[in-house]
């Protein structure tokens, strides 16, 4: 199993968190962790580049709706991209492809 | 001197039967008693091999036996032994044996004849006792504080062997290479199941068993044996109805070792009378 | 003596080593004088010698100091064993004799002596066989060392050994009964019977992924009313006590909302009402998925209609008495708690003679599978397996995907809960062929 690799980096929308291998029970606290350090100001949008994500479980389902509901707190917005066909498969069944904005690519995810 | 081992018994490699001497001969099995293992009848074993079939075994616990069958249970009384001791009589489908037990084992021969008559035919007792505790009206030579002491005596050498016996120590007993290098090996056994063995040894009363012996029997004393003095010989040989008793000019428990050629002969002209 | 290569020795000097010689060979001579025999009587540890039956021949004074015994009282008079303890005397007779006659030496014995007035002193013995010049053992050296600082280092030895061995026991027990209250727990959380349901046939399995942790699956099948029957399947976030109490607030906020309300998009909206209200606040957000859903037999036809609805669940799949598969979709159900108001879908099938609907946790969906646990098992391949047993009973359904989860095995490391509801097969034929 992969490792879970979270980059952070800025984006002309906002805070964007790179992730990349297998998040799951194990180490989401890692993913709490990288959320907990963002600043998001209000009107800005975090978006999740889950191009490198191999796998993620409930523990991590969990964490993005942490992330949402944090950033609805402080009025701001959470938008994922690049979401690989299992993953997003894993969204639908959970309903959550409906709640949150789901880019295809980082590109049109951090156009301003 | 051939000692051929018997393979693929369970129970010749659970207790660790060895079988030499002379195959046409009549059986002659020896059994070691508390503390060490067959090593002990090393210096009896030539003056039997030309006329006899001799079998060697370890009691379960001791010696090169098979630790895993160590049950708690079915040891902590001398029926457990004798069971033993009867299960390698079947398994060599032995008939009319002459069974020479040294100390504990001789006790044991005694249970192991009643349990199974058709396979032993005479006994010898090297240095017999059959209850080493004091008693009204017998003296067996110990109080039960003694034993006790003979237990904490065990656990301390335990660890007075600890250079040798750390690996045993640190739970790494799976290093048999160790075993063979070890100085004083044959008397080494695991801890708790030699307190097990001293425990049903010692506090054993076999007093009632002794008058139930059918078969012929000699009973070998030492005149200075401090386990089993010269009291208990003769307590022995009065209760075993026809047993002939011979003294042994020789000090300790263990006259095969200290007195081979006097043991020895005792137990050859023993045989030859049979 | 010191050489000094870089300059001659002047007279001064010479003199200085001169004295410096005297005091060494003075130092040597007062070594030399030490006799043997003055080594032997006070050397630092116990020496003596016996005959080979154990009679006392030759003793130090050292020993005899230890001991507190005159030495007229002992040479001659005295066994070796006379002087040990009982317990000591014992362990000389079954194992240091015997090994001594075997070995002609021995080392290292831990035996205790006694003292004159009562005490006590830890000894190591070592003995050697010395033997004549035909090979004859004449006598017995041995060497007593004083072991009392040694032998107190063993006991806290053996007594942190034991104390060790005690807390492992007691962790141990600990443990098995952490264990048993963590079953009992579990065993809560599902019912012990399904109540039977007129004219239909119910089978369930719960594989348990660790028995330290407990799960968060769940099913139930409960009466409605005089006609109807409410049945649920689902799974909480997480693990561990706290799912525990999720699941138990979502089987009975389920039971009693069906009772007020049996329409499945009523209830589950309930449900996420109250978890929302629970867990929104708390900074901890806590969620499940389910599927809740209605049975009524018509005992006119033998039929069962089915309605249900789903909330963040994967689909339940029903499976026909002519051998076809496939799932009845509820798209579009949220996971249940999340948001204040949730969306959920329902759908409706009829379940006629043969056929079986199955509920199940994606334990089974997302386990792992492949030599390198990279692959997951997959709802396509679950399809495949069932359409194979289709028009088979719930009982036999259930058994062909435990067998499916046994074959997991390590693969399987999440919690799994099936039910099936299924018509009996009106045809024997069919139930049994396929």
């Amino acid at each position: 199993m992969s490792p879970l690799k979270i980059t952070p980096r800025d984006a002309a929308t906002g805070p964007v968190l790179e992730l990349s291998g297998e998040l799951d029970y194990a180490n989401v606290a890692e993913l709490h962790q990288a959320l907990d350090g963002l600043a998001l100001r209000p009107g800005r949008c975090l978006v999740l580049d889950m191009s490198g994500l191999e796998f993620c479980d409930s523990s991590g389902i969990t964490a993005l709706i942490a992330a949402r509901s944090n950033a609805q707190t402080v009025r701001a917005d959470v938008a994922l991209a690049a979401v690989p066909p299992n993953i997003l498969r894993v969204l639908r069944i959970v309903g959550l492809d409906q709640i949150f904005t789901v880019h295809p690519d980082i590109e049109s995810a951090t156009r301003p | 001197m051939r000692l051929e081992r018997l393979a693929g018994m369970d129970i010749a490699s659970r207790n660790h039967v060895t079988v030499t001497g002379n195959p046409q001969g009549p059986t002659v099995v020896l059994a070691h008693g508390f503390g060490c293992d067959q090593n002990m009848w090393r210096l009896t074993v030539p003056a039997l091999v030309d006329d006899y079939r001799v079998v060697l075994f370890d009691h379960v616990g001791s010696g090169r036996s098979d630790a895993s069958a160590f049950s708690e249970e079915r040891y902590a009384s001398l029926d457990g032994y004798a069971r033993d001791v009867v299960e390698v009589c079947e398994a060599l489908e032995l008939r009319d044996a002459v069974f020479v037990g040294h100390s504990v084992s001789a006790m044991i021969g005694v249970l192991a004849a009643g349990l199974a008559p058709e396979r032993i035919g005479a006994l010898v007792m090297v240095a017999p006792s059959p209850r080493y505790i004091d008693d009204e009206g017998y003296r067996g030579g110990f109080s039960a504080e003694d034993i006790d002491e003979l237990l904490a005596s065990l656990e301390a050498n335990y660890l007075g062997w600890s250079a040798a016996m750390a690996p045993v120590i640190m739970g790494n007993a799976d290093r048999p290479e160790l075993g063979d290098e070890l100085r004083n090996s044959f008397c080494t056994t695991d801890p708790d199941m030699a307190r097990v063995f001293a425990r049903t040894t010692f506090l054993s009363d076999s007093r009632d068993d002794l008058k139930g012996v059918s078969v012929p029997t000699l009973v070998l004393e030492c005149t200075q044996d401090v386990i089993a003095p010269r009291e208990v010989g003769a307590f022995v040989h009065q209760a075993i109805p026809g047993s002939a008793l011979v003294t042994l000019e020789a000090t300790g428990h263990c006259p095969h070792l200290s007195a081979p050629e006097a043991t020895n002969q005792a137990i050859v002209d023993f045989l030859a009378s049979l | 003596m010191m050489c000094r290569a870089d300059q001659q020795p002047d007279p001064q000097d010479a003199d200085a080593d001169a004295d410096a010689d005297r005091t060494a060979d003075a130092a040597f001579a007062a070594l030399l004088e030490d006799s043997a025999e003055d080594l032997y009587e006070n050397a630092p540890c116990g020496y003596l010698s016996t005959l080979m039956d154990g009679t006392i021949a030759k003793i130090n004074g050292t020993l005899l100091d230890w001991l507190g015994l005159e030495r007229e009282a002992v040479v001659g008079r005295k066994r070796f064993t006379d002087l040990l303890t009982v317990g000591g005397k014992l362990y000389h007779e079954t194992h240091f004799a015997p090994l001594l006659r075997m070995q002609s030496e021995i080392s290292g014995i831990a035996l205790e002596m006694k003292q004159t007035g009562g005490g006590r002193i830890p000894v190591l013995v070592s003995s050697a066989v010395k033997h004549g010049t035909t090979g004859q053992p004449l006598l017995i050296r041995t060497t007593v060392f004083d072991a009392r600082d040694r032998r107190a280092y063993e006991e806290e030895l053996l007594r942190r050994r034991e104390a060790a061995e005690e807390a492992r026991r007691q962790a141990e027990a600990d443990r098995a009964r952490l264990q048993e209250a963590l079953a009992v727990l579990q065993q809560s959380l599902l019912p012990d019977t399904l109540p039977p349901v007129p004219g239909a046939q119910t089978a369930t399995h719960y594989h348990t992924a660790s028995p330290d942790r407990l799960g968060g699956d769940f099913y139930d099948v409960f009466a409605l009313d005089g006609q109807r029957f409410g049945f649920f399947l689902g799974d909480v976030c997480g693990k561990g006590p706290q799912a525990a109490a999720l699941t138990s607030l979502t089987r009975y906020t389920l039971r009693a909302a069906a009772l007020h309300d049996p329409d499945p998009v009523s209830a589950l909206t309930t449900l996420n009402t109250v978890l929302h209200e629970r867990y929104a606040g708390s900074g901890d957000p806590r969620y499940c998925t389910a599927v809740y859903g209605t049975l009524e037999p018509d005992p006119a036809t033998g039929q069962l209609a089915v309605h249900l609805a789903a909330g963040g669940h994967p689909p339940a799949i029903v499976l026909r008495a002519d051998g076809t598969a496939d799932f009845l979709p509820t798209p579009g159900g949220l996971l249940v708690g999340i948001l204040p108001s949730a969306p959920f879908t329902d759908a409706t099938t009829v379940l006629g003679p043969g056929d079986t609907l199955l509920l199940y946790t994606d334990g089974l969906t997302e386990a792992r599978t492949g030599q390198d646990r990279a692959g997951l098992y997959g709802d396509e391949a679950l399809l495949a397996f069932v359409t194979a047993h289709a028009g088979k009973p719930p009982h036999a359904v259930v058994q062909a995907l435990t067998g499916l989860l046994d074959s997991f095995g390590d693969g399987l490391d999440d919690d799994t809960a099936l039910l099936a509801i299924g018509v009996p097969a009106s045809d024997p034929q069919t139930r049994d062929e396929r």
